[in-house]
Protein backbone atom coordinates (compact mmCIF):
# COMPACT_ATOMS: atom_id res chain seq x y z
CA UNK A 1 0.00 0.00 0.00
CA UNK A 2 1.63 3.22 -1.08
CA UNK A 3 2.21 6.26 1.07
CA UNK A 4 0.21 9.20 -0.25
CA UNK A 5 2.33 11.76 1.56
CA UNK A 6 5.49 10.46 -0.03
CA UNK A 7 3.55 10.32 -3.28
CA UNK A 8 2.69 13.98 -2.96
CA UNK A 9 6.36 14.82 -2.78
CA UNK A 10 7.07 12.72 -5.82
CA UNK A 11 4.27 14.47 -7.65
CA UNK A 12 5.69 17.88 -6.78
CA UNK A 13 9.14 16.82 -7.82
CA UNK A 14 8.40 14.99 -11.03
CA UNK A 15 4.91 15.79 -12.25
CA UNK A 16 3.67 19.17 -11.02
CA UNK A 17 5.69 20.94 -13.66
CA UNK A 18 3.29 19.62 -16.27
CA UNK A 19 0.13 18.54 -14.43
CA UNK A 20 -2.39 19.82 -11.94
CA UNK A 21 -4.65 17.45 -9.98
CA UNK A 22 -7.48 19.48 -8.51
CA UNK A 23 -10.92 19.71 -10.09
CA UNK A 24 -10.89 22.49 -12.63
CA UNK A 25 -7.13 22.80 -12.39
CA UNK A 26 -5.44 24.28 -15.38
CA UNK A 27 -3.83 22.31 -18.14
CA UNK A 28 -0.12 22.89 -18.32
CA UNK A 29 2.05 21.10 -20.86
CA UNK A 30 0.10 18.05 -19.74
CA UNK A 31 -3.59 17.83 -18.90
CA UNK A 32 -5.24 18.35 -15.54
CA UNK A 33 -5.54 14.91 -13.92
CA UNK A 34 -8.87 15.30 -12.17
CA UNK A 35 -11.00 12.23 -12.85
CA UNK A 36 -7.99 10.12 -13.77
CA UNK A 37 -9.19 6.87 -12.28
CA UNK A 38 -11.84 4.74 -13.88
CA UNK A 39 -14.05 5.59 -16.77
CA UNK A 40 -13.46 9.17 -17.74
CA UNK A 41 -14.88 9.98 -21.14
CA UNK A 42 -13.70 13.56 -20.97
CA UNK A 43 -10.19 12.61 -20.11
CA UNK A 44 -7.80 12.38 -22.98
CA UNK A 45 -4.09 12.55 -23.14
CA UNK A 46 -2.40 12.46 -26.46
CA UNK A 47 -3.36 11.22 -29.87
CA UNK A 48 -1.51 8.01 -29.07
CA UNK A 49 -3.27 7.55 -25.76
CA UNK A 50 -6.77 8.05 -27.12
CA UNK A 51 -6.40 5.20 -29.53
CA UNK A 52 -5.07 2.74 -27.00
CA UNK A 53 -8.38 2.95 -25.12
CA UNK A 54 -6.77 3.01 -21.71
CA UNK A 55 -8.85 3.07 -18.57
CA UNK A 56 -6.54 4.28 -15.86
CA UNK A 57 -6.41 2.29 -12.65
CA UNK A 58 -3.72 1.13 -10.26
CA UNK A 59 -2.40 -1.60 -12.51
CA UNK A 60 -2.35 0.40 -15.72
CA UNK A 61 -0.68 3.30 -13.93
CA UNK A 62 1.96 1.04 -12.36
CA UNK A 63 2.93 -0.15 -15.81
CA UNK A 64 2.66 3.21 -17.46
CA UNK A 65 4.63 5.17 -14.88
CA UNK A 66 7.53 2.76 -15.06
CA UNK A 67 8.13 3.60 -18.68
CA UNK A 68 5.54 5.90 -20.21
CA UNK A 69 7.14 5.87 -23.61
CA UNK A 70 7.12 2.10 -23.85
CA UNK A 71 3.56 1.76 -22.64
CA UNK A 72 2.19 4.36 -24.98
CA UNK A 73 4.63 4.73 -27.85
CA UNK A 74 4.31 8.18 -29.26
CA UNK A 75 3.23 9.86 -26.05
CA UNK A 76 4.37 13.45 -25.94
CA UNK A 77 5.45 13.15 -22.34
CA UNK A 78 9.08 13.83 -21.76
CA UNK A 79 8.91 12.19 -18.35
CA UNK A 80 11.16 9.17 -18.31
CA UNK A 81 9.36 7.07 -15.73
CA UNK A 82 9.79 5.97 -12.14
CA UNK A 83 11.97 2.91 -11.84
CA UNK A 84 11.33 2.29 -8.15
CA UNK A 85 8.17 0.31 -7.54
CA UNK A 86 7.68 1.95 -4.15
CA UNK A 87 7.76 5.40 -5.70
CA UNK A 88 5.09 4.43 -8.22
CA UNK A 89 2.95 2.96 -5.47
CA UNK A 90 3.31 6.11 -3.40
CA UNK A 91 2.50 8.34 -6.33
CA UNK A 92 -0.57 6.31 -7.26
CA UNK A 93 -1.88 6.50 -3.70
CA UNK A 94 -1.50 10.24 -3.82
CA UNK A 95 -3.18 10.47 -7.21
CA UNK A 96 -6.09 8.33 -5.98
CA UNK A 97 -6.68 10.81 -3.22
CA UNK A 98 -5.96 13.98 -5.09
CA UNK A 99 -7.82 13.41 -8.34
CA UNK A 100 -11.20 12.30 -7.01
CA UNK B 1 8.05 6.66 -46.27
CA UNK B 2 5.06 4.47 -45.80
CA UNK B 3 2.09 5.58 -43.76
CA UNK B 4 -0.39 3.67 -41.75
CA UNK B 5 -3.00 2.96 -44.38
CA UNK B 6 -5.92 4.09 -42.19
CA UNK B 7 -4.98 7.69 -41.62
CA UNK B 8 -6.78 9.33 -38.73
CA UNK B 9 -8.28 12.75 -39.14
CA UNK B 10 -8.63 14.35 -35.75
CA UNK B 11 -9.21 17.84 -34.51
CA UNK B 12 -6.71 18.69 -31.79
CA UNK B 13 -9.29 18.94 -29.03
CA UNK B 14 -10.87 15.52 -29.49
CA UNK B 15 -13.03 13.57 -31.80
CA UNK B 16 -14.36 14.95 -35.05
CA UNK B 17 -17.82 16.15 -33.98
CA UNK B 18 -19.32 15.13 -37.30
CA UNK B 19 -18.44 11.51 -36.79
CA UNK B 20 -20.68 9.65 -34.35
CA UNK B 21 -18.62 8.26 -31.51
CA UNK B 22 -19.67 4.66 -31.99
CA UNK B 23 -18.78 4.73 -35.67
CA UNK B 24 -15.41 6.22 -34.84
CA UNK B 25 -14.70 3.54 -32.27
CA UNK B 26 -15.74 0.88 -34.75
CA UNK B 27 -13.32 2.26 -37.30
CA UNK B 28 -10.60 2.32 -34.66
CA UNK B 29 -11.08 -1.27 -33.63
CA UNK B 30 -11.14 -2.45 -37.24
CA UNK B 31 -8.14 -0.38 -38.14
CA UNK B 32 -6.02 -1.45 -35.22
CA UNK B 33 -6.62 -5.19 -35.57
CA UNK B 34 -3.22 -6.42 -36.58
CA UNK B 35 -2.82 -7.92 -39.98
CA UNK B 36 -6.11 -6.49 -41.20
CA UNK B 37 -5.36 -2.93 -42.18
CA UNK B 38 -2.28 -1.86 -40.24
CA UNK B 39 1.13 -2.93 -41.42
CA UNK B 40 3.34 -3.12 -38.32
CA UNK B 41 6.28 -2.12 -40.45
CA UNK B 42 4.75 1.32 -40.95
CA UNK B 43 5.13 4.38 -38.83
CA UNK B 44 1.89 5.70 -37.40
CA UNK B 45 0.74 9.00 -38.78
CA UNK B 46 -1.91 11.42 -37.58
CA UNK B 47 -3.20 14.35 -39.51
CA UNK B 48 -4.66 17.48 -38.00
CA UNK B 49 -4.88 21.11 -38.95
CA UNK B 50 -1.51 21.55 -37.26
CA UNK B 51 0.03 19.17 -39.79
CA UNK B 52 1.43 15.66 -39.66
CA UNK B 53 2.37 13.85 -36.50
CA UNK B 54 4.61 10.85 -37.21
CA UNK B 55 5.44 8.16 -34.69
CA UNK B 56 7.93 5.37 -35.46
CA UNK B 57 8.94 2.42 -33.33
CA UNK B 58 10.39 -0.95 -34.23
CA UNK B 59 9.46 -2.97 -36.20
CA UNK B 60 8.70 0.10 -38.30
CA UNK B 61 11.64 1.48 -40.19
CA UNK B 62 13.01 4.97 -39.99
CA UNK B 63 11.26 7.20 -42.49
CA UNK B 64 13.38 8.00 -45.51
CA UNK B 65 11.59 11.30 -45.93
CA UNK B 66 9.11 13.34 -43.95
CA UNK B 67 6.02 15.23 -45.09
CA UNK B 68 6.68 18.94 -45.37
CA UNK B 69 3.99 19.68 -42.80
CA UNK B 70 5.46 17.37 -40.11
CA UNK B 71 5.23 19.21 -36.82
CA UNK B 72 5.66 16.31 -34.40
CA UNK B 73 8.08 13.39 -34.86
CA UNK B 74 8.69 10.44 -32.57
CA UNK B 75 11.51 7.98 -33.30
CA UNK B 76 11.97 5.78 -30.26
CA UNK B 77 13.24 2.40 -29.10
CA UNK B 78 15.46 1.85 -32.11
CA UNK B 79 18.80 0.15 -31.75
CA UNK B 80 20.64 3.00 -33.43
CA UNK B 81 23.98 4.49 -32.49
CA UNK B 82 23.64 7.26 -35.07
CA UNK B 83 20.82 8.91 -36.89
CA UNK B 84 21.07 9.46 -40.62
CA UNK B 85 22.37 13.06 -40.62
CA UNK B 86 19.66 14.25 -43.01
CA UNK B 87 16.82 12.60 -41.11
CA UNK B 88 15.05 15.94 -40.64
CA UNK B 89 15.50 17.12 -44.19
CA UNK B 90 12.40 18.95 -45.43
CA UNK B 91 10.74 19.07 -42.00
CA UNK B 92 10.93 22.82 -41.73
CA UNK B 93 7.75 23.01 -39.63
CA UNK B 94 8.96 20.55 -37.01
CA UNK B 95 8.13 21.61 -33.46
CA UNK B 96 8.69 18.53 -31.38
CA UNK B 97 11.28 15.80 -31.81
CA UNK B 98 11.18 12.80 -29.49
CA UNK B 99 14.23 10.56 -29.78
CA UNK B 100 14.24 8.82 -26.42
CA UNK B 101 15.43 5.27 -25.80
CA UNK B 102 17.55 4.83 -28.85
CA UNK B 103 21.27 4.13 -28.40
CA UNK B 104 22.53 7.33 -29.92
CA UNK B 105 26.22 7.82 -29.24
CA UNK B 106 26.66 11.01 -31.16
CA UNK B 107 24.72 13.62 -33.06
CA UNK B 108 25.70 15.19 -36.34
CA UNK B 109 26.39 18.90 -35.88
CA UNK B 110 24.02 19.84 -38.72
CA UNK B 111 21.16 17.53 -37.95
CA UNK B 112 18.88 20.21 -36.43
CA UNK B 113 19.53 22.81 -39.12
CA UNK B 114 16.45 21.84 -41.20
CA UNK B 115 14.17 22.45 -38.19
CA UNK B 116 14.49 26.06 -37.02
CA UNK B 117 11.02 26.04 -35.44
CA UNK B 118 11.84 23.20 -33.09
CA UNK B 119 10.49 23.82 -29.59
CA UNK B 120 11.01 20.46 -27.86
CA UNK B 121 13.93 18.03 -28.15
CA UNK B 122 13.81 14.87 -26.08
CA UNK B 123 16.97 12.75 -26.07
CA UNK B 124 16.22 10.83 -22.85
CA UNK B 125 17.98 7.49 -22.51
CA UNK B 126 20.61 7.53 -25.19
CA UNK B 127 24.37 7.12 -24.96
CA UNK B 128 25.59 10.63 -25.65
CA UNK B 129 28.91 11.59 -24.10
CA UNK B 130 29.15 14.97 -25.75
CA UNK B 131 27.34 17.36 -28.04
CA UNK B 132 28.88 18.64 -31.25
CA UNK B 133 29.73 22.36 -31.37
CA UNK B 134 27.12 24.25 -33.33
CA UNK B 135 24.37 21.70 -32.73
CA UNK B 136 21.95 24.40 -31.64
CA UNK B 137 23.06 27.21 -33.92
CA UNK B 138 19.66 27.26 -35.69
CA UNK B 139 17.67 26.44 -32.56
CA UNK B 140 16.58 29.89 -31.39
CA UNK B 141 13.04 28.58 -30.86
CA UNK B 142 14.04 25.55 -28.79
CA UNK B 143 12.47 25.84 -25.34
CA UNK B 144 12.80 22.34 -23.90
CA UNK B 145 15.97 20.28 -24.09
CA UNK B 146 16.07 16.93 -22.33
CA UNK B 147 19.35 15.03 -22.11
CA UNK B 148 18.25 12.91 -19.19
CA UNK B 149 19.97 9.55 -18.70
CA UNK B 150 22.77 9.84 -21.18
CA UNK B 151 26.47 9.42 -20.42
CA UNK B 152 27.67 12.99 -20.17
CA UNK B 153 30.71 13.19 -17.93
CA UNK B 154 31.56 16.74 -18.80
CA UNK B 155 29.58 19.65 -20.10
CA UNK B 156 30.91 22.60 -22.05
CA UNK B 157 29.04 25.89 -22.12
CA UNK B 158 29.74 26.16 -25.84
CA UNK B 159 27.65 23.05 -26.53
CA UNK B 160 24.54 25.03 -25.59
CA UNK B 161 25.24 28.10 -27.72
CA UNK B 162 22.24 29.24 -29.73
CA UNK B 163 19.53 28.25 -27.26
CA UNK B 164 18.12 31.74 -26.85
CA UNK B 165 14.62 30.56 -25.88
CA UNK B 166 15.68 27.76 -23.54
CA UNK B 167 13.21 27.47 -20.68
CA UNK B 168 13.64 23.89 -19.51
CA UNK B 169 16.97 22.08 -19.38
CA UNK B 170 17.14 18.54 -18.10
CA UNK B 171 20.61 17.08 -17.62
CA UNK B 172 19.58 14.60 -14.93
CA UNK B 173 20.86 11.07 -14.72
CA UNK B 174 24.23 11.65 -16.35
CA UNK B 175 27.73 11.39 -14.86
CA UNK B 176 28.55 15.03 -14.42
CA UNK B 177 31.19 15.61 -11.76
CA UNK B 178 31.61 19.28 -12.24
CA UNK B 179 30.11 22.12 -14.20
CA UNK B 180 31.92 24.78 -16.17
CA UNK B 181 31.86 28.43 -15.13
CA UNK B 182 29.35 30.58 -16.97
CA UNK B 183 27.23 27.62 -18.04
CA UNK B 184 23.97 29.54 -17.74
CA UNK B 185 25.31 33.02 -18.40
CA UNK B 186 23.33 33.58 -21.61
CA UNK B 187 19.96 32.06 -20.80
CA UNK B 188 17.36 34.72 -20.19
CA UNK B 189 14.30 32.47 -20.18
CA UNK B 190 15.53 29.44 -18.26
CA UNK B 191 12.97 28.53 -15.62
CA UNK B 192 13.73 24.90 -14.81
CA UNK B 193 17.15 23.34 -14.45
CA UNK B 194 17.41 19.67 -13.59
CA UNK B 195 20.85 18.42 -12.58
CA UNK B 196 19.56 15.60 -10.39
CA UNK B 197 21.17 12.19 -10.30
CA UNK B 198 24.67 13.18 -11.34
CA UNK B 199 27.95 13.02 -9.40
CA UNK B 200 28.36 16.69 -8.58
CA UNK B 201 30.56 17.27 -5.56
CA UNK B 202 30.79 21.01 -5.87
CA UNK B 203 29.10 23.72 -7.87
CA UNK B 204 30.70 26.85 -9.28
CA UNK B 205 29.52 29.56 -6.86
CA UNK B 206 28.43 31.71 -9.81
CA UNK B 207 26.47 28.88 -11.45
CA UNK B 208 23.14 30.67 -11.14
CA UNK B 209 24.38 34.13 -11.98
CA UNK B 210 22.96 35.59 -15.16
CA UNK B 211 19.77 36.96 -16.67
CA UNK B 212 17.86 33.72 -16.04
CA UNK B 213 14.99 33.66 -13.56
CA UNK B 214 14.87 30.13 -12.23
CA UNK B 215 11.74 28.74 -10.70
CA UNK B 216 12.77 25.12 -10.27
CA UNK B 217 16.20 23.82 -9.40
CA UNK B 218 16.85 20.09 -9.10
CA UNK B 219 20.11 19.09 -7.44
CA UNK B 220 18.91 15.92 -5.74
CA UNK B 221 20.94 12.74 -5.89
CA UNK B 222 24.40 14.25 -6.19
CA UNK B 223 27.39 14.37 -3.82
CA UNK B 224 27.20 17.94 -2.61
CA UNK B 225 28.71 18.46 0.83
CA UNK B 226 28.29 22.15 1.35
CA UNK B 227 25.63 24.69 0.44
CA UNK B 228 27.33 28.07 0.32
CA UNK B 229 25.67 31.42 0.73
CA UNK B 230 26.39 32.68 -2.77
CA UNK B 231 24.82 29.93 -4.83
CA UNK B 232 21.14 30.81 -4.53
CA UNK B 233 21.54 34.54 -4.06
CA UNK B 234 21.03 35.42 -7.75
CA UNK B 235 17.72 33.52 -7.94
CA UNK B 236 15.09 35.17 -5.74
CA UNK B 237 12.24 33.79 -7.84
CA UNK B 238 13.08 30.22 -6.94
CA UNK B 239 9.96 28.23 -6.05
CA UNK B 240 11.13 24.63 -5.91
CA UNK B 241 14.50 23.58 -4.57
CA UNK B 242 15.48 19.91 -4.38
CA UNK B 243 18.69 19.20 -2.49
CA UNK B 244 17.71 15.81 -1.10
CA UNK B 245 19.95 12.78 -1.27
CA UNK B 246 23.27 14.55 -1.26
CA UNK B 247 25.99 14.53 1.41
CA UNK B 248 25.24 17.97 2.79
CA UNK B 249 26.86 18.43 6.15
CA UNK B 250 27.08 22.18 6.12
CA UNK B 251 24.62 24.88 5.07
CA UNK B 252 25.81 28.48 5.27
CA UNK B 253 23.79 30.87 7.41
CA UNK B 254 22.67 33.06 4.54
CA UNK B 255 22.06 30.25 2.05
CA UNK B 256 18.31 30.92 1.72
CA UNK B 257 18.43 34.66 2.06
CA UNK B 258 16.17 36.34 -0.45
CA UNK B 259 14.22 33.19 -1.37
CA UNK B 260 10.87 34.76 -0.69
CA UNK B 261 8.97 32.70 -3.26
CA UNK B 262 10.09 29.27 -2.12
CA UNK B 263 7.21 26.81 -2.08
CA UNK B 264 9.08 23.55 -1.76
CA UNK B 265 12.40 22.76 -0.11
CA UNK B 266 13.71 19.23 0.11
CA UNK B 267 16.79 18.67 2.26
CA UNK B 268 15.97 15.09 3.17
CA UNK B 269 18.57 12.33 3.27
CA UNK B 270 21.67 14.39 3.79
CA UNK B 271 24.25 14.53 6.59
CA UNK B 272 22.93 17.51 8.47
CA UNK B 273 23.53 17.36 12.20
CA UNK B 274 23.03 21.04 12.74
CA UNK B 275 22.24 24.21 10.86
CA UNK B 276 23.05 27.82 11.68
CA UNK B 277 20.68 30.19 13.37
CA UNK B 278 18.80 32.47 11.03
CA UNK B 279 18.86 29.99 8.16
CA UNK B 280 15.11 29.56 8.04
CA UNK B 281 13.98 33.13 8.64
CA UNK B 282 13.64 34.06 4.95
CA UNK B 283 11.30 31.14 4.29
CA UNK B 284 7.64 31.05 5.29
CA UNK B 285 7.19 34.57 6.53
CA UNK B 286 4.01 35.84 8.16
CA UNK B 287 1.36 36.11 5.48
CA UNK B 288 3.26 33.90 3.08
CA UNK B 289 3.29 30.15 3.53
CA UNK B 290 5.42 27.74 1.65
CA UNK B 291 2.67 26.39 -0.56
CA UNK B 292 3.87 22.82 -0.90
CA UNK B 293 6.17 22.22 2.06
CA UNK B 294 9.58 21.09 3.15
CA UNK B 295 11.35 17.91 4.12
CA UNK B 296 14.34 17.66 6.47
CA UNK B 297 13.96 13.98 7.29
CA UNK B 298 16.72 11.42 7.01
CA UNK B 299 19.37 13.63 8.58
CA UNK B 300 21.43 12.86 11.71
CA UNK B 301 20.09 15.82 13.69
CA UNK B 302 21.77 16.60 16.99
CA UNK B 303 18.86 18.02 18.91
CA UNK B 304 20.61 20.42 21.25
CA UNK B 305 20.27 24.16 21.94
CA UNK B 306 21.88 24.98 18.64
CA UNK B 307 18.66 23.92 16.92
CA UNK B 308 16.46 26.30 18.93
CA UNK B 309 15.92 28.49 15.91
CA UNK B 310 14.87 25.47 13.86
CA UNK B 311 12.48 24.31 16.60
CA UNK B 312 10.77 27.71 16.59
CA UNK B 313 10.44 27.58 12.85
CA UNK B 314 9.09 24.03 12.90
CA UNK B 315 6.43 24.96 15.44
CA UNK B 316 5.22 27.67 13.08
CA UNK B 317 5.36 25.65 9.87
CA UNK B 318 4.78 22.03 10.89
CA UNK B 319 1.61 21.63 8.88
CA UNK B 320 3.82 21.94 5.81
CA UNK B 321 6.36 19.43 7.01
CA UNK B 322 6.75 16.21 5.04
CA UNK B 323 7.95 12.97 6.63
CA UNK B 324 7.46 14.12 10.20
CA UNK B 325 7.93 10.62 11.57
CA UNK B 326 11.16 10.19 9.69
CA UNK B 327 12.63 13.44 11.02
CA UNK B 328 14.38 12.27 14.13
CA UNK B 329 17.25 13.09 16.47
CA UNK B 330 20.43 11.07 16.22
CA UNK B 331 21.66 12.63 19.46
CA UNK B 332 22.34 13.69 22.14
CA UNK B 333 21.69 10.47 24.01
CA UNK B 334 18.78 11.85 26.05
CA UNK B 335 16.66 12.56 22.96
CA UNK B 336 18.05 10.04 20.55
CA UNK B 337 15.29 8.55 18.41
CA UNK B 338 12.71 11.20 19.21
CA UNK B 339 11.12 13.18 16.42
CA UNK B 340 12.28 16.75 16.00
CA UNK B 341 8.70 17.88 16.38
CA UNK B 342 8.47 16.23 19.79
CA UNK B 343 11.66 17.91 20.93
CA UNK B 344 10.57 21.23 19.42
CA UNK B 345 7.21 20.96 21.20
CA UNK B 346 8.86 20.40 24.53
CA UNK B 347 11.01 23.52 24.35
Amino acid sequence: MGDAEAGKKIFIQKCAQSHTVEKGGKHKTGPNLWGLFGQSPGFSYTDANKNKGIIWGEETLMEYLENPKKYIPGTKMVFAGLKKKSEREDLIQYLKWATS
Amino acid sequence: MSFWSGQQYQSPGGFDPQLPRTLFLLLLSVASARGVTQNPKDCVAFQSEKGSSISCHPPAELPSSLPADTFHLVLELFNLTQLPPDILKGASKLQELHLSSNRLESLAAEFLLPAPQLRVLDLTRNALTRLPPGLFQASAALETVVLKENQLEVLEASWLHGLKALGFLDLSGNRLRKLPAGLLANFTLLRTLDLGGNQLETLPPDLLRGPLRLQRLHLEGNRLQVLGKELLEPQPDLRYLFLNDNKLAKVAAGAFRGLRQLDMLDLSNNSLASVPEGLWAPLAQPGRDMQDGFDISGNPWICDQKLNDLYRWLEATKDKMFSQNATRCAGPEAVKGQTLLAVAGSQ
